[in-house]
């Protein structure tokens, strides 16, 4: 059965080239178009007709074989139309690349800043930036780093020529202090932007690098709204599925202080070969913690009446850690074919 | 801090494997950073922060495993075995300054012989990173690593005049240290002295002088508590961090002296294989150790952390903890432990209390907080829109350090006073960038010298200056072109930037933010003088534009012959200037156009073309454009030939034809006369 109706489909073939490389005028060309494709007797429903008489094994045999000739049928008949219209008007054709036109991007960083603040602005955060050669004051004292405290020694500070009083900020909490020594509470904002430590640069550290710090101070704001912030924000931006844990950690302007660590966003701690997580599941991307009572003091906040938290993350972590970018030199080197795959 | 994990379960009888242990630190904030194996046994070293000079000894790992599994007791060595009982005559300790010095302990063992460490000693030191150099000075460290406290053992029969005394140096003295290095000392350091000289620096480093050696006989022993200021910045000062200071510098608990002096003659009665009775005993405590009374209401736990937190939850961790509670109803008034020098305050105490019930516990919760007014800042969107501007049109942000060397500054302004890092990490980033145009240009040159044939960039970034005791601040835009603009492909030509066309592209950033863009012709180091221009708003200067000046091209190293064309603007005079839109109502009369086409001398600028027009519009002259420029047979070689269109309309009427046409002819008349142009 399939034999024959293979060796009629080919002698259809055949004929429908004849014809066509016969065919003079529209006219014909639209007659040869109802003799093969016509639903009701064009002669591919002729054999589509004939296909109910096939054992039902050898139907999907069959089957293709009808179909494979009404595609060949069709697609000739398009390219014939289309060669006589084309035949008649000037040659065009639209199926040539596109031009290349060029494209810009926002840096990597500047990318992932500006969506970790769009998350912020939406959840009701003002966006506050300060200077970056700052008052230590402000980048040290302030913030309950104690003059002569060892504390000090881990932010590595670079220090300017001729101005005691003035150090390049090791972080952007001291926008916190300017914020809080200017705008009565409730507040809250996040400040992002620029910050130094004199580290030599290699994989990990970088003498200049960008943070996004968040504060919020209000009558009644404890440590689980801090968790409750932190987890609408991680799982905007990581993912709906990812969960927070939190260690205690330290920080001179905090207390009580957390590290928080993410579930990890590929794996969620289900392969240890896993490239984000190394197998650990957990990918330590915040510091935290309720504003120190000092902190607030410093900054003519009463302790008594209100509480707040404060968080910060490196945005260079999560190029690292989102994007895969797997040596933090790389971000500041500006070559173009990094650059053109962000933003 | 190195934990021998089987030294550590001596003081805490734990029974868990090193996975389990290790999770157990990490939920109590101590993270471990490595885990080293020593001669077959488990040595962790652990992650500690600068407010807890407790965690630096096994008995304060020790301690926190204890609070935070209950089943568990902190065991300390039983010290009931080392008397301190001997006469305080015949040597003497003097402290001159008790705000220096805490609490200053020491003995004098006499008939010693110095020898090797019990091996399993040794063993336990080489573990915790310390070479075993004779029982004494082993005695000393393991003391140290054991209960945290410092100690230092002095050569008796070096020291003169039968005292000890702890005291300022005086300029001009100088003490050769241990590690054999001599220092110069003045009133910053504090001292042990004997009668005549310095023998250490106290709460740092010992003097080689007065070390133990080989022969040593007698020992004195000294356990002290220096003040932690006074140790940190004698210990800055001379550029040293010994493990001694290390402890000192956070703060070291006055309490520990005397069980640490006891452990000491306990060690050393081991290796020397006799009961050591001291010669002599003296403990200079003037002042005890003052400790905070802290109050803290019973509910406070609970509202700080959001955690449920029953009273007696609290009071039963602080109370594994160490810290003393007395119940006054609705609070407790509470004092913390000798060794816990950081807790101050009722929130510390909440850590306390969080940390050991476990951080796993915290629920998470928003919080209804709002902002009274949520200010935007205007200056941020207007900073979106150019970034997105930019790189729609086909430039790439990029993002450089904020310092740079003297010689990039100089490029940029020679004359500015720059702002200098007192200890930077090299030359070349010594001074904070005056301008961001160097930095552009060699991240163009590391580009195009990769063969990228379009490197089109920008940056944002503050720049730096001083002026007198006045530092500078401000935040600049910066954008450069170089290569092709449009690379060659079936359709369009390949086509190099030109400054035309980046003059287009700064107009069209101006217009995004409703700006007109002038461009005065001027002089600014970083450019070429051909190809210079003041770039103005509203007559006010708000950056710089042109083709980059050879020597910056050369000193960016770039290679290829290709023109840089670049911009730098002051972002803050931008957005200052630039205005809230408000609706004005447009001309509904009809305009008419009149065409002029014309030689002028190649000597005249269009910008002298355009300054004349200014000049001399006719009050109906509503607009005019350029619409051709051409050089060619018929046109004399010191001229080109300008086509230009002129729109005419007034603002309450439509004009007629001869009034425009008299408007027109009179003003280009009056145009052609003063620069000299022949109409075509
Ligand atoms: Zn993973």
């Amino acid at each position: 059965m399939t034999d024959e109706l293979k060796k009629e489909i080919e002698g259809a073939r055949r004929s429908f080239l004849h014809d066509l490389e016969h065919v003079q005028s529209p006219e014909q060309l639209a007659a040869l178009r109802e003799r093969f494709l016509s639903r009701r007797k064009g002669q591919v429903s002729l054999f589509l007709a004939r296909l109910r008489e096939c054992p039902p094994a050898e139907k999907p045999v069959a089957g293709q074989e009808i179909n494979r000739f009404k595609e060949f049928v069709e697609e000739a008949l398009a390219g014939a139309e289309a060669a006589r219209i084309s035949a008649s008007a000037p040659w065009s054709d639209p199926s040539l690349p596109a031009s290349e036109l060029p494209v810009g991007r926002l840096h990597l960083i500047a990318d992932i800043q500006r969506r970790i603040e769009d998350i912020f602005q939406q959840l009701g955060y003002e966006i506050a930036t300060g200077p970056e050669v700052e008052r230590d004051e402000y980048n040290f004292t302030l913030l309950n780093f104690p003059e002569h405290h060892p504390a000090r020694d881990e932010q590595d500070t670079f220090f300017l020529e001729g101005h005691d009083d003035l150090l390049l900020r090791t972080h952007t909490s001291p926008m916190q202090v300017r914020y809080m020594l200017a705008h009565p509470p409730p507040l809250k904002i996040v400040s992002p932007g620029k910050a130094f430590r004199k580290d030599d640069p290699d994989a990990t550290h970088s003498p200049c690098f960008h943070q996004v710090e968040g504060l919020l101070v209000d009558r009644g704001i404890h440590f689980s709204h801090l968790k409750g912030t932190l987890e609408a924000f991680c799982r905007s931006f990581y993912g709906p599925d990812v969960v927070l844990r939190f260690r205690p950690g330290y920080f001179p302007f905090t207390e009580p202080s957390a590290e928080v660590d993410i579930s990890c966003f590929l794996c969620a701690g289900k392969n240890s070969d896993c490239r984000v997580c190394k197998g650990t599941g957990w990918l330590e991307i915040l510091g935290s913690g309720m504003v120190h009572p000092q902190v607030l003091r410093n900054c003519r906040i009463d302790p008594e009446e209100y509480s707040g938290f404060a968080f910060g993350m490196g945005i260079e972590r999560v190029a690292m850690v989102k994007y895969g970018v797997p040596d933090l030199r790389l971000l500041y080197d500006n070559d173009l074919r990094l650059l053109g795959q962000f933003g | 801090m190195k934990i021998n994990v089987e030294y550590l379960k001596r003081f805490v009888a734990c029974d868990l494997e090193d996975k389990a242990l290790k999770e157990l630190l990490a939920g109590i904030g101590l993270e471990t950073a490595e885990t080293l194996a020593s001669d077959g046994e488990t040595v962790l070293d652990i992650e500690t922060t600068p407010n807890r000079p407790d965690w630096l000894s096994h008995y304060g790992i020790a301690r926190e495993i204890a609070a935070k599994d209950h089943r568990l007791r902190f065991t300390p060595m039983d010290v009931s075995g080392a008397s301190l009982d001997a006469p305080s005559t015949g040597f003497a300790i003097h402290v001159e300054d008790a705000a220096d010095c805490r609490r200053y302990s020491g003995c004098i063992v006499r008939g010693l012989t110095v020898r090797e460490s019990p091996p399993d000693v040794q063993k336990l030191l080489v573990s915790l990173g310390f070479r075993p150099i004779n029982d004494i000075v082993d005695a000393s460290n393991l003391v140290m690593m054991t209960c945290g406290q410092p100690l230092h053992i002095f050569d008796l029969d070096r020291l003169q005049g039968g005292e000890v005394r702890v005291r300022r140096a005086r300029r001009g003295e100088s003490l050769r240290l241990l590690d054999e290095r001599d220092v110069a000392l003045d009133e910053r350091h504090l001292l042990i002295a004997d009668a005549r000289r310095p023998l250490a620096l106290a709460g740092i480093m010992g003097g080689l002088d007065s070390g133990i050696g080989p022969g040593t006989r007698h020992i004195f022993i000294e356990s002290a508590c220096f003040d932690p200021v006074v140790i940190r910045l004698g210990a800055h000062a001379l550029g040293l961090k010994t493990d001694a200071s290390y402890r000192f510098e956070r703060g070291m608990d006055a309490e520990a002296t005397l069980p640490a002096l006891k452990m000491a003659l306990l060690f050393l009665a081991r290796s020397q294989g006799r009961r050591l009775a001291p010669a002599f005993f003296q403990d200079a405590y003037p002042r005890p150790q003052e400790r905070p009374v802290i109050h803290l209401d019973k509910d406070f736990p609970a509202r700080l952390t959001g955690m449920e937190l029953p009273a007696a939850a609290s009071a039963a961790i602080l109370g594994r903890l160490g810290f003393a509670l007395r119940d006054e109803g609705g609070h407790w008034a509470v004092t913390p432990p000798s060794h816990r020098v950081d807790a101050q305050c009722r929130e510390d105490l909440v850590e306390e209390i969080a940390r050991i019930h476990g951080y796993e516990h915290l629920p998470g919760e928003m919080p209804l907080a709002a902002n009274p007014v949520l200010r935007v800042d205007g200056g941020r969107v207007a900073v979106q829109r150019l970034q997105c501007q930019l790189a729609d049109a086909g430039f790439n942000e990029v993002i450089n350090y904020v310092f740079q060397s003297p010689e990039e500054n100089l490029m940029a302004d020679p004359q500015g006073e720059p702002l200098t890092l007192k200890n930077p990490l090299g030359r070349d980033f010594s001074v904070m960038k005056n301008s961001l145009l160097p930095g552009l240009l060699k991240n163009t040159a590391a580009n195009a010298n990769q063969g990228i044939e379009r490197v089109a960039l920008f940056e944002i970034g503050n720049v730096f200056g001083q002026e007198g005791k006045r530092v500078l601040e401000s935040r600049r835009l910066a954008i450069s072109a170089c290569g092709l603009q449009q690379k060659k492909d079936w359709r369009l030509a390949a086509q190099a930037f030109d400054f035309a066309w980046f003059k287009s592209q700064l107009a069209l950033l101006g217009r995004r933010l409703r700006l007109e863009l002038a461009f005065r012709q001027g002089r600014h180091p970083a450019f070429s003088p051909s190809c210079c221009f003041a770039v103005e708003v509203d007559r006010r200067g708000c950056g710089w534009a042109g083709e980059v000046a050879a020597e910056l091209r050369r000193f960016a190293k770039l290679d290829a012959d290709a023109p840089v064309f670049a911009a730098e603007f002051d972002l803050a005079a931008l957005i200052a200037a630039a205005p809230e839109s408000r609706f004005l109502p447009w001309n509904r009369f009809p305009a008419a156009r009149r065409d002029f086409t014309f030689l002028v001398a190649k000597s005249v600028r269009f910008e002298a073309l355009r300054a004349a027009i200014e000049r001399l519009r006719p009050e109906a002259l509503e607009s005019y454009e350029l619409t051709d420029v051409f050089q060619g047979q018929a046109v004399p070689a010191d001229k080109v030939s300008l086509s230009m269109g002129f729109t005419y309309r007034a603002q309450e009427r439509t004009l007629t034809g001869d009034e425009v046409n008299a408007a027109h002819r009179g003003f280009i008349e009056r145009l052609a006369a003063e620069l000299g142009l022949i109409q075509r």
